[in-house]
């Protein structure tokens, strides 16, 4: 097809949720209970319309002219291509899914219509993303996706928490976001533009220290959006919002547009920045894994652990290989959006049916023994928690297989030092599935510790919420990435081109070793007398405080981030008011002052005189009259007209 | 009379005015609708404007010039002052933005209860001269009606204003004065170097053959000028723009002259008076550290008045910039890049810390103005067609936002006289429209792409990356007032709005939600600052042609 032919499917993909956010926006609160059937609908189109218009093999751009100003004329261009393919049948899909699940899970919210709405909002920015044939169209949805992601955290905002979540999130990102900003104003300097087109032959020129600093700047937005250290602080907060949300938003999609940007700009990355990449990666996978091993809450082990796996995605990138990134990318989508969704039906299970203030239906301490009455969540939970460990049979086996033998095959070209990365990885998996094992046993097995409250009654869900989540844990199987379990260089790895296809067959069976080796341990610390110290720890006490690991726990509140800023606040606002100010305030009593000295000479040494003189000891002492009033203007009058005297002699002499 | 639309578009305000002052009733609604018929004229004669102005054009349009003053002086020359209007695309824009924001002023003045006749004949005052700001020609009929607005701004702060008006009106009238002696200074400097070279032809006696002076005779007399075949009793000196602005009229060895070798200290003469108007320009926009007079001059002045300071006034500093400032000293702006993008820097960064800082919800607008202002200075300092052309859009975006800003400041204080940002919680329970345009106006105003804001800081911040003349660390460090931005403006959202409703003056059922009066002002202000956020061309079709021929002149 030529391209002319896709200014209908751009026009389609973004104009269909926008205007399924106006409508259900404007429509008001009459449309709650038709606004969940009408977003899917809407959603649906935007599926089949991904799909119709696939076509991965060719690139197809089409782009609008947005302004000319001096030299720089500013097209907004969308592009086609086989990323975009992926991506759009990803967050279509997915979204699809969450919405037939809110319809159940989010029923008798009273403001359900501009939860969808907003829900088309966030489609409409994330398709705009996708699209994004520039990096300036990326940052303009980007910044929209942000929009979305704060109205979504917040959407409760008559609960305290939420809103400040939202704020929260909204603000570190921005702090990405102004590196991206930068990096895209320095490539409109050097390059004159940001079109993917042109920018991997315009960057041919510049020097590799400018691309490396470019290079920064642009990962600075993927830090933001994709939760990597030191800005992660928003993900495990941004758990305040709605469940499905945090599946679609805050797992599956929009924290993985920041790895879908580095895919689009790996072209521009050099070595030294590959390197800053791998490190900032391997960090946040690190913290995110052993903050999940220590977590109670349901959704924030889930939280860390996709800060953990976005880290890894990183690593991946830092490794040079996008592919294997976008791979992971899509097997996570899947089973971490699988892992929420069931999450949110063991939710909603253990949620009391009377108002009990003590219960708290997300914390895994009064969980357990929930297999038996929930056995579809349990199933596909079970199904989404391997995939995520890495048990052989399931996606993520593969994918983290791939990144694996990518980071081994880096190493061996980077030098012995970088062996250390892809050991780590393996390490990480490891406790991936040491916290998987545990999350399982803690909700599914053991006790039914739930029973701490009378009034709560699990149940299993009603026919809208478990398809989504049975659908997207069938697709965690290996089946739908590869056809041998084994081997990760499947259809779905090939589909996205990678330049050398490499496979280490030795690497498949020490990292199911090691995952083992930990299942194992997680294993048999349930068999201990005191499980994941989950008596003794009911609630927060000293030795807990005391854990190795818990400075970490610092550096995701706001101790990094508030403090300084607070400070540097109050610094300043101090200095304005008592320098700035005061300056003022000490130059018009001086004024004052020096005009007593003045008039008091001029009426005892020039005395008399002409005119001029009367007039001064008039306004002296009418400056004198308001000194004592107090009144504080006057001193200003006499300033200026000092510093006027004090011109005037400086021009004229 | 399209041949004196622009006269108009300043005499109807004055006209108001003076009808206001006179009119025989004590009928305050006869006032407010004196003023309100007043601004709707002058939206009419905008919107004709608009029709007549050429896009394409990059000089002047729609001219209107005459003889106003002229004064022989003996051996000083002659003295020649004009009444010239006109318009380009550097000032339309601003134009059409005053007629909007003061109309907006006015509607928003329905409720001034106390001297309505004093109020609305200053109001229509400020208009008129405000407007002459932006089309003045002439040095001197710009500074008179610079300096005129002071004096209703004076009043309209220290008679209508909050429990501390006083303090705060001698405050801005101070400074502001203190910034007009500068320029005063060097408008006379000006005066004394500048000759209008076709009225000296005409003294001298060169003519065309059909006894009308060509343009093409200027060259001549130039060289006759350096030749110093005039006589100095047959110069004739100006305050028009167009002449100020190009070195061949300048005397040879006069003060202020391209060569001059005049120096106080160290200083050139010509640096030190770029460096006078700018501060007198600085102080107006506001520029940090001259900006203390904004915060309390918006926090006592009624709503109506912070809406046009924070709207028109402001601008009028950046407009002085361009126009005069770069206009006629070119050279040493080039010059003088650095201090003044790193001025601009501070600006952005020191604002927003302060407006982070804030407690009152007025004080923290006004901070935010002085981090937004940073980016017109920012982007004039880059001295690149980006850089002005988002200098202007800056100041148009501000003009719609902080108008709209302050309007919603005011919709809280007009029902309680409160405007601690910490004594308000969960306002969206009571006031959920309220809510809902104050989230746009604040997402707007922190930069969300689709709205005015974003383009403005884009365009400003693009101006400044391409210039030669700043360092790329300047533009760098000022994207922190982004990240700034996104920080005060959603946690006052967070404060005041969201939550279980709670108001520490307990008494709640004055907060109601917005007046069809306060949704009719708020929501043309909400659809501008989506349509240009949008469509930026709008605003960028006016100024492009005009900035690109302006840029050629002064880097000649």
């Amino acid at each position: 097809m030529p391209d002319s032919a896709y200014f209908l499917p751009a026009y389609l993909l973004l104009g269909v949720p926008f205007l399924g956010f106006l409508s259900l926006w404007l429509g008001g609160k009459k449309l709650n209970n038709a606004a969940g059937y009408l977003g899917a609908a809407a959603t649906l189109t935007g599926l089949i319309i991904s799909f119709y218009y696939a076509d991965p093999d060719a690139v197809h751009i089409v782009r609008f002219n947005w302004l000319v100003i001096g030299n720089t004329s500013i097209e907004l261009a969308f592009r086609f291509d086989f990323l975009t393919c992926i991506m759009l049948a990803i967050v279509h899909f997915v979204a699809l899914l969450v919405q037939l699940y809110s319809i159940s899970y989010m029923h008798g919210d009273r403001n359900l219509h501009r939860y969808y709405a907003f829900l088309q909002l966030f489609l409409f920015s994330m398709v705009g993303i996708v699209l994004g044939g520039s990096l300036l169209v990326m940052y303009i949805f980007w910044e929209l996706v942000g929009l979305s992601s704060y109205l979504l955290i917040g959407f409760w905002y008559f609960k305290k928490r939420p809103v400040w979540a939202a704020q929260k999130a909204f603000v570190l990102n921005r702090i990405g976001d102004a590196a991206f900003l930068t990096g895209i104003l320095m490539l409109f300097y050097y390059t004159g533009s940001t079109d993917f087109e042109v920018l991997p032959t315009a960057i041919a020129d510049l020097s590799p220290g400018l691309l490396t600093v470019i290079g920064l700047c642009l990962f600075g937005g993927c830090v933001g959006k994709s939760a990597q250290f030191p800005l992660s602080g928003w993900l495990p907060d941004a758990m305040e919002g709605p469940t499905p949300v945090s599946a679609l938003i805050h797992a599956a999609t929009m924290v993985a547009a920041g790895i879908f940007l580095m895919a689009r700009i790996s072209f521009m990355l050099t070595f030294k920045a590959e390197v800053v990449i791998l490190i900032i990666g391997t960090i946040t996978m690190l913290i995110g894994a052993v903050k999940a091993l220590n977590e109670w809450d349901i959704k924030r082990v889930l939280a860390y652990s996709t800060m953990s796996q976005l880290g890894l995605m990183v690593v991946a990138i830092g490794f040079g290989s996008w592919q294997t990134a976008m791979f992971h990318l899509a097997t996570h989508a899947f089973f971490k959006a699988g892992l929420f969704l069931s999450a949110g039906s063991v939710i909603h299970a253990v949620t009391p049916s009377e108002t009990d203030t003590v219960f708290d239906a997300q914390n895994m301490r009064t969980m357990g023994g929930l297999r038996r009455s929930l056995p579809i969540t349990f199933i596909c939970f079970s199904v989404c928690a391997a995939a995520l460990a890495g048990l052989p049979f399931f996606s993520g086996f593969l994918s983290k297989d791939a990144i694996i033998t990518e980071g081994f095959l880096w190493a061996k070209l980077a030098g012995p030092v970088g062996y250390i990365f892809p050991l780590i990885v393996i390490f990480s998996a490891g406790l991936t599935a040491y916290y998987m094992t545990r999350q399982v046993w803690l909700v599914f097995f053991g006790e039914k510790r739930y029973t701490a409250s009378a009034a709560v009654h699990p149940h299993e869900s009603p026919a809208l919420m478990w398809p989504p989540m049975l659908l997207l844990s069938v697709l965690s199987l290996f089946i739908w990435f590869s056809w041998n379990p084994f081997d990760a260089n499947g259809w779905f790895l090939h589909f996205l081109q990678p330049e050398h296809s490499a496979h280490l067959s030795w690497v498949p069976f020490v990292a199911s070793a090691t995952t083992f080796l930990f299942i194992f341990l997680a294993y048999r610390e349930t068999k201990a007398a005191n499980p994941f110290r989950l008596e003794s720890n009911r609630w927060e006490t000293e030795t807990e405080k005391k854990f190795a690991f818990n400075w970490l726990r610092d550096y995701s509140q706001e101790r990094y981030f508030i403090i300084p800023f607070e400070f540097v606040t109050n610094t300043f606002k101090r200095f304005e008011k008592n320098i700035i100010d005061s300056v003022v305030d000490w130059i018009a009593k001086g004024s004052v002052v020096a005009a007593h000295v003045i008039s008091w000479i001029d009426r005892n040494v020039v005395d008399g005189g002409v005119n001029l003189t009367v007039f001064s000891i008039r306004s002296a002492g009418n400056a004198a009259r308001s000194l004592q009033n107090g009144r504080i203007q006057s001193y200003y009058l006499v300033t200026v007209a000092g510093l006027f005297f004090l011109i005037l002699w400086l021009v004229l002499a | 009379m399209i041949d004196h639309i622009l006269s108009l578009l300043i005499a109807i305000p004055l006209l108001g005015a003076a009808a206001v002052a006179v009119w025989p009733t004590q009928n305050t609604s006869h006032f407010r609708i004196i003023a309100l018929v007043a601004l709707l004229l002058e939206v009419v004669v905008a919107v004709v404007l608009y029709i007549s102005f050429d896009n394409q054009n990059p000089g002047f349009q729609l001219s209107e010039t005459k003889d106003w003053i002229t004064l022989p002086i003996g051996s000083l020359g002659i003295v020649s002052i004009d009444y010239a209007l006109a318009v380009d695309g550097i000032s339309f824009p601003l134009v059409l933005l005053a007629v909007i924001v003061l109309l907006v002023g006015v509607i928003s003045s329905w409720n001034i209860a106390q001297k309505t006749r004093a109020y609305f004949a200053l109001y229509l005052l400020l208009s008129g001269s405000v407007i002459g700001c932006f089309l003045a020609q002439d040095f001197f009929l710009f500074y008179l009606f610079f300096e005129f607005m002071l004096l209703p701004m004076y009043f309209l702060i220290g008679l209508w204003g909050g429990p501390r008006r006083e303090y705060a009106a001698l405050k801005f009238f101070i400074y502001t004065f203190f910034g007009s002696l500068l320029i005063l200074i060097v408008m006379i400097g000006l005066y004394l170097s500048v000759i209008d070279p076709l009225e000296t032809a005409r003294m001298v006696g060169i003519m065309g053959a059909d006894d009308v002076i060509h343009p093409d005779l200027i060259p001549q007399i130039q060289q006759w000028l350096i030749d110093g075949k005039i006589a100095p009793e047959q110069i004739v000196h100006t305050f028009r723009f167009q002449f100020l602005g190009d070195p061949g009229n300048y005397l040879p060895g006069s003060l202020l002259h391209l060569a001059s070798q005049y120096y106080i200290g160290d200083i050139p003469l010509r640096l030190l008076a770029f460096w006078f108007l700018f501060i007198g320009f600085a102080v107006k926009l506001p520029v940090v550290p001259v900006h203390t007079w904004l915060p309390d001059a918006h926090v006592e002045a009624p709503t109506p008045i912070s809406v046009v300071l924070a709207g028109i006034l402001l601008k009028i500093g950046g407009y002085g910039f361009i126009r005069i400032v770069d206009g006629f000293f070119p050279l040493e702006a080039q010059y003088s890049a650095i201090p003044l993008g790193i001025l601009g820097m501070i600006s952005i960064v020191y604002g927003g810390f302060n407006a982070l800082g804030q407690t009152d919800l007025k004080k923290m607008i006004a901070y935010s103005s002085v981090s937004h202002m940073g980016f017109v200075l920012l982007g004039i300092a880059a001295f690149t067609a980006e850089g002005i052309n988002g200098a202007i859009y800056q100041m148009v975006s501000h003009g719609v936002l902080s108008a709209m800003l302050f309007l919603l400041a005011g919709v809280v204080y007009d029902r309680t006289h409160d405007r601690k940002i910490d004594n308000y919680r969960g306002l969206i329970g009571v006031m959920p429209h309220y809510t809902i345009i104050t989230g746009i106006a604040f997402f707007a105003s922190l930069g969300l792409p689709g709205f005015s804001g974003f383009v403005g800081e884009l365009f400003t911040l693009m101006g400044a990356f391409q210039s030669d003349l700043l360092p790329a660390w300047i533009p760098a460090l000022s994207t922190l007032g982004i990240v700034l931005a996104a920080g005060y403006f959603l946690w006052t959202y967070q404060r005041m709005f969201f939550g279980s409703f709670w108001y520490q003056n307990g008494n709640n059922s004055v907060l109601t939600d917005l007046t069809a009066r306060e949704k009719g002002l708020l929501l043309p202000l909400v659809v501008m600052t989506i349509l240009i956020g949008i469509l930026p061309g709008i605003v960028f079709d006016m100024t492009g042609p005009t900035i690109e021929a302006w840029l050629e002149t002064v880097t000649r």
